[in-house]
């Protein structure tokens, strides 16, 4: 499952990145979206992108485009 | 050998906070990531001597991307080189040490000497989270220290940790971060990541809660203000009521000062002597100064709002709100915060540009940052618009000043968008630069922290404009003082002697002569004789003589328009402290009897201090910031070229339609 699937508010755990650029891979490891890490889809801004995600215990805002990329598992 | 101790840690972690309470110094802090753009330096005294503090930006990881995380590694090799007794304090947060502590791990197996500060501890204990510093500290091998900088809670206890020591920590084996390569870097990181989580997981008790009450709290308040309709209306909302409140808010305190100002000039009138003492000093320094000082309410205002939004933590969510509408411009929500802040100024505005990692998209921010409406343009829209646009203009209901005010704010923002349109068709243009921003908590902004914030950008306008405006009308009071025409003088002032003979006493003759010999010693002067000279170039924007000298010499500072523009009509004896500026335009004639400036003029003359890039320190700054004079040679040329060409399509427009 990626995170673009996961309905909002239900918490997983990342598993991995697919087909992701380096420079994407590395901003997101350095914001603390890794293999591991607990994710809860928040909600959509008001023009749908980016995505307001629960990252551990920090809010991100991530482009939409990504989300297709990043693997989560269920809790 | 000096005690050097460097602030490092993750962006948004207190590093600024924490810097201003060991140094007492009052650096800009708030709530959103990369505040800090480049290094600080301030001194502390500590119970073993003096120690040298550095602010360092904010670093996401051990693999630097963007330019201000890179001043940060850059510094920590550039110590690792000399003999200075380096030390690394890094500062995590409480609530996410799982994050914060990979770059003080990596550090220290890069070889420097690092301890720890866990910031926030208050907002840990507010969150339930448990932290056992001794555990911390011996599972990463360094000292721990619990603090609060923002209450000042075990900020005394790190005098311990930060004293000078008789022998300093080895660095000669340190990493050198200017050579090193990604790969190794990435090592480092990985590294550090596990050791981090291992770490924390042992030291740190969590509450039995799925989210933390802050995070929670957060999730709350971003499900009203990301509201896909409440949200851009609350949004809209709180830019016009900024515009509004500059304005409204400011005009009765600003009118108390005019009025005391005016007090002052016509006191030290009557007391000195007539002569040149009493001209430089009535005519020349206090017109020019006081026509600045009115402004400090609005400046005021200005960053009390700025300073708000800043340490709300609403900032970041405005930046992700607007991204996608930027989008289709080439920009993304990452130009929201470098835009934003220059419309207090420009200069903060291009250096926040750092924190853009694509560096096309920086040159872009930069190149497009000075058309934000700053807060040295609101004494020159002041004057103009409460000048010329009547106070019985009231579009719904609405301060029509204010509205007229707001829309020179969206002039700037949509010319801003307009020419980034532009860019994106240049070399310029790059795709999807910025995939993620931090979405900090909210906090309710300290009235200690936000006076501070206000005073000291007061002072610095009031300094900045003070001296440029001190010297300016001090050398313009001699430019328009001298030389006197004698020939052209004389006629009038066996005029003036025979109407002070006159009996009956007739005071609206003799005054009406007096304002004539001041408005001949002008024209005569070296600055009427060069306003005369350029007036050409600048009668097509519908400006005279008097105006085109005032731009000009706004070319240094914007703010300085009005006073040159208030010293010009002081001298010339067409305004007085009991009129004012303002009324002096209003009533401003020709020598044929029609009106000298209209609205067409006012229309051309805030179109061209919109565009136009009148403004040395920010050319200096965008010199630095690109590492050569290209880029602000080219966007100053393109900016007054383009604040002419549109300055004259105002002018003609208004004088069709308008007029």
């Amino acid at each position: 499952m990626t995170l673009e699937a996961l309905p909002f508010d239900v918490p997983v755990r990342v598993t991995g990145y697919a087909a992701l650029s380096v420079f994407d891979k590395d901003r997101l490891a350095g914001l603390g979206m890794r293999p591991g890490v607990s994710v809860v889809k928040i909600l959509k801004t008001p023009l749908q992108d980016p995505v307001e995600c629960l990252v551990g215990t920090q809010l991100l805002a991530i482009e939409a485009r990504l989300l297709p990329h990043i693997r989560v598992e269920a809790v | 050998m000096k005690r050097v101790v460097a602030l490092a840690g993750r962006p948004n972690t207190g590093k600024t906070t924490l810097f201003n309470a060991l140094t007492g110094l009052r650096h800009r802090a708030a709530n959103f990531a990369g505040c800090t753009v480049e290094k600080a330096t301030g001194t502390m005294r500590s119970s073993g001597g003096e120690i040298e503090v550095v602010d360092l930006p904010g670093t996401f990881s051990m693999v630097p991307q963007t330019e201000d995380e890179q001043v940060a590694f850059r510094f920590l090799s550039e110590c690792a080189d000399g003999t200075d007794d380096l030390l690394v304090l890094c500062v995590a947060e409480a609530s996410n040490l799982d994050n914060d502590l990979v770059l003080p791990v990596g550090l220290k197996a890069s070889g420097y000497p690092v301890a720890l500060a866990v910031n926030m501890i208050d907002e840990a204990r507010l969150n339930g989270i448990k932290l056992d510093a001794a555990e911390l500290s011996g599972r990463l091998g360094m000292p721990v220290a619990l603090v609060s900088a923002r209450t000042g809670e075990g900020v005394s206890k790190l005098d311990g940790l930060l004293a000078p020591s008789v022998l300093r920590a080895d660095v000669s084996e340190a990493l050198d971060f200017r050579r090193v390569t990604k790969k190794r870097l990435h090592e480092l990181q990985d590294d550090a990541v596990e050791k981090a989580r291992t770490a924390a997981a042992a030291s740190v008790t969590w509450p039995h809660r799925a989210v933390l009450p802050v995070t929670a709290r957060a999730i709350r308040i971003d499900r009203v203000l990301l509201h896909p309709v409440a949200g851009p209306v609350i949004l809209a909302a709180t830019m016009f009521a900024l515009f509004q409140a500059l304005f409204v808010g400011a005009a009765p305190v600003m009118d108390l000062l005019s009025g005391w100002l005016a007090s002052l000039s016509e006191l030290l009138r009557a007391r000195l002597p007539d002569g040149a003492m009493a001209s430089l000093l009535c005519d020349g320094a206090l017109p020019g100064i006081s026509a600045v000082v009115v402004f400090v309410p609005q400046i005021a205002i200005l960053f009390t709002m700025i300073g708000f939004l800043e340490q709300s933590g609403y900032l970041p969510r405005a930046g992700a709100m607007v991204d996608r509408a930027l989008r289709p411009f080439g920009l993304d929500g990452r130009v929201f915060i470098p835009f934003l802040s220059s419309f207090a100024c420009a200069i903060p505005g291009v250096m926040a540009a750092r924190t853009i990692h694509s560096e096309k998209r920086r040159i872009v921010t930069i190149l497009l940052a000075p058309l934000m409406t700053c807060s040295a343009r609101i004494p020159v829209y002041t004057l103009l618009i409460t000048a010329f646009v009547p106070e019985t203009f009231r579009p719904l209901g609405l301060n029509g000043q204010g509205v007229v005010m707001a829309g020179m704010y969206v002039f700037g923002v949509v010319l801003a968008l307009l020419l980034a349109l532009a860019l994106k068709f240049t070399a310029l243009h790059e795709l999807h630069p910025a995939p993620a921003t931090v979405l900090p908590p909210y906090r309710i902004p300290s009235v200690r922290d936000l006076s501070r914030y206000v005073w000291a950008r007061c002072w610095h306008f009031l300094s900045r404009a003070g001296q440029v405006i001190f010297v300016m009308s001090l050398v313009l009071w001699a430019l328009a003082a001298f030389p006197r025409d004698a020939a052209r003088l004389a006629p009038l002032e066996a005029e003036l002697t025979a109407a002070r003979a006159a009996s009956p006493a007739d005071p609206a003759l003799e005054k009406s002569v007096r304002d004539r010999i001041a408005a001949a010693r002008i024209e005569g002067s070296a600055l009427g004789r060069a306003g005369r000279a350029i007036e050409p170039v600048f009668r097509p924007l519908g400006w005279d003589w008097r105006v085109s000298i005032a731009s000009l010499s706004a070319l240094a500072a914007r703010e300085v328009f009005v006073g040159t523009l208030g010293t010009i009509y002081a001298l010339g004896g067409e305004s007085d402290a009991s009129e004012g500026l303002i009324s002096a335009l209003r009533a401003a004639e020709n020598p044929d009897g029609t009106k000298r400036y209209g609205v067409a003029t006012a229309v051309s003359l805030l179109i061209f201090f919109a565009i136009a890039l009148q403004c040395m320190s920010t050319i200096v700054t965008v010199r630095r910031e690109t590492g050569g004079w290209k880029i602000p040679a080219l966007q100053f040329s393109f900016l007054f070229a383009l604040a002419y060409a549109l300055s004259f399509a105002g002018y003609r427009l208004a004088l069709a339609f308008l007029v």
